[in-house]
């Protein structure tokens, strides 16, 4: 469990999926931030762009901004690049979006 | 896969001071192409050992500057990147950027609105961007921003902000103090509230497209109060950042 001082951390540390268009964008060869996400845990749809993200790690993690689910992780070896979703059910891109 | 995004070396044409802890960057770029207003560029910085780091910084030009593109950047003492900007870098050095970022957090005209534009500190950068490329277009979508800074040395755009106003009746700009308001200030001198954020949104009222952007917590409380006042969540962008300037 997290004590209060590393959950407010943690909070005040939070940026948004915005904030990781550039590495979405480099993974998926397009704009991902307007790209839908359906949460593995609570089912609920947010726009990647809106996503909770957690970059100061060695990974990025994307939480669900509305069950804090991991949705995805991110990690960027010298040799590789890891996207671990297993938190999401789906991603749902359109040619606009 | 076509890589859509390529790291390009800018060149500096022009630097110039906003505020004690901000300044503009103006960026000349080989592949320059026109942004959405409200995106961004990464930016990275590689150490003679080779050792890189990268951050992202918002566009404050609009689309309109063809060629050419201007960062406005807070410094944030103990960060990696933004000394460097701030205290290295002169008019025709270069820097890596990949750009332009993102498509969420983005207004033009076509979208139209009425518009809210909510800014902590430098996150007022995107909401200029939109601004900027308002008045170059001649829209006549309203236009609102709610403002928040420590003092009144910390406005960055205020002459500008206040010069769009003076010139567009459609547009108007809110400012609130958090620590120390200017002389005879008379408005809001608080951080931003639900109380606050109701007055500027009224006379839209849940019509308004609301774009937030500021640190983490001025996000959270905003974005919650929006969904209080049952703003559709659809007409809520944010974009949140981090402390240390991410």
């Amino acid at each position: 469990m997290m004590n209060n001082d590393q959950t407010d951390m943690n909070t005040a540390l939070m940026l948004d999926g915005n904030a990781v268009a550039g590495q979405l964008e480099q993974i998926f060869g397009r704009d991902m931030t307007m790209a839908i996400a359906r949460c593995a845990g609570c089912a609920r749809d947010a726009r990647m762009g809106a996503l909770m993200a957690f970059i100061r790690g060695p990974g990025v993690v994307l939480r669900c901004p509305a069950c804090q689910n991991a949705i995805a992780r991110i990690v960027e070896t010298p040799s590789a690049t890891y996207l671990e979703a297993r938190g999401a059910a789906y991603l749902r891109m359109t040619p606009q979006t | 896969m076509v890589p859509v995004l390529e790291w390009q070396a800018g060149t500096v044409t022009a630097i110039r001071g906003e505020t004690r802890q901000v300044k503009s960057f103006t960026l000349a770029l080989p592949k320059w192409m026109a942004h959405r207003p409200g995106q961004h560029y990464d930016v990275r910085l590689t150490a003679p050992d080779g050792y890189q780091t990268q951050r992202s910084y918002s566009i404050a030009s609009p689309p309109e500057r063809i060629g050419e593109l201007e960062l406005t950047v807070e410094r944030i003492p103990d960060g990696e990147v933004s000394p460097y900007l701030h205290d290295v870098l002169m008019p025709g050095d270069q820097f890596e950027v990949r750009g332009p970022i993102g498509g969420y957090f983005v207004w033009d005209v076509s979208l139209g609105g009425p518009l809210v534009l909510v800014g902590g500190g430098s996150g007022v950068v995107p909401l200029m961007a939109m601004l900027r490329h308002r008045a170059v277009q001649h829209s006549t979508v309203p236009a609102r921003i709610l403002y928040s800074s420590r003092s009144a040395e910390d406005v960055i755009y205020r002459d500008e902000l206040d010069g769009i106003a003076a010139a567009d009746g459609t547009f108007e700009p809110f400012y609130t103090f958090t620590r120390q308001p200017p002389a005879g200030w008379t408005g809001y001198r608080r951080r931003i509230d639900a109380a606050m954020l109701a007055e500027v949104i009224r006379p839209f009222d849940k019509s308004a497209r609301v774009y937030v952007c500021g640190p983490t917590l001025l996000v959270e409380a905003v974005a919650n109060a929006l969904v209080q006042m049952e703003l559709p969540i659809e007409q809520i962008r944010t974009e949140r950042f981090g402390p240390s300037g991410a």
